[in-house]
């Protein structure tokens, strides 16, 4: 089993629910591919390096996942392709397993740092020591009724 | 005065980091100079293993446009 990433970038004026149709289309044609999806999710909207089809943004779009067949990969590959809501699209081969993404909460913490380190040193070496004597004699109490 | 030559050192092993990520500009723009030509490691600094990483990390970045194949140098 090998795990892979596709990075790929979509058109950035494309509304939300038509951004949403088209990550469900590709999710489908991957698992129609057989390929396990592990993370699909919108990476970032970036000013691009350079133009694409006349093209100066683009949203990211990161799609990991696993499978073992490298033709059906090929097939995904030549559909994304096709795909002409998809600017350009990249997969390389991961090295490890990738973490499932989780969406962090977007809560301000603010960071608490008390410190306090009091060292006292005292020359003093004279030991006192507690002598306390306690004896304690319990008497097991026993009730019997006969 | 003896010159005082200044130690070179790779970026990753002082660093720690292993793996070199594609997605990372920021980290990869500290590699390329003003015209976006991979600089060599002899300047650098940079391990001849981690530097392989290094290239294949920013040629990857370009085809995906993170990084730019050509920039306008600063004149």
């Amino acid at each position: 089993m090998r795990y892979y990433e596709t990075l790929y970038i979509v058109d950035p004026n494309l509304e939300n629910k038509t951004l949403e149709k088209t990550m469900i289309d590709i999710g489908k044609e991957l698992e129609k591919s057989k390929l396990k999806i592990i993370n699909h999710r919108i990476w970032n909207k970036k000013r691009l390096a350079y133009q694409i089809l006349n093209q100066k943004y683009g949203s990211y779009i990161i799609l990991q996942f696993e499978g073992s067949d490298l033709s059906k990969l090929k097939e995904f590959d030549v559909w994304m392709k096709l795909n002409n809501t998809i600017l350009r699209h990249m997969t390389v081969v991961l090295e490890k397993k990738p973490a499932i993404y989780v969406e962090e909460p977007t809560a301000k913490d603010q960071p608490e740092s008390e410190t306090s380190d009091d060292k006292t040193q005292n020359g003093d070496s004279s030991s006192s020591g507690d002598n306390n004597d306690i004896n304690k004699d319990k008497k097991p109490q026993k009730e019997e009724e006969g | 005065m003896a010159l005082q030559s200044k130690r070179k050192f790779c970026f990753f092993k002082e660093n720690g980091i292993n793996d070199i990520d594609y997605k990372d500009v920021k980290l990869l723009r500290r590699f390329v100079n003003d015209q976006g030509k991979i600089m060599p490691r002899r300047i650098t600094g940079t391990s001849a293993k981690m530097h392989r990483k290094l290239v294949r990390a920013i040629k990857r970045s370009r085809a995906i446009a993170l990084m730019p194949y050509v920039e306008r140098g600063a004149d």
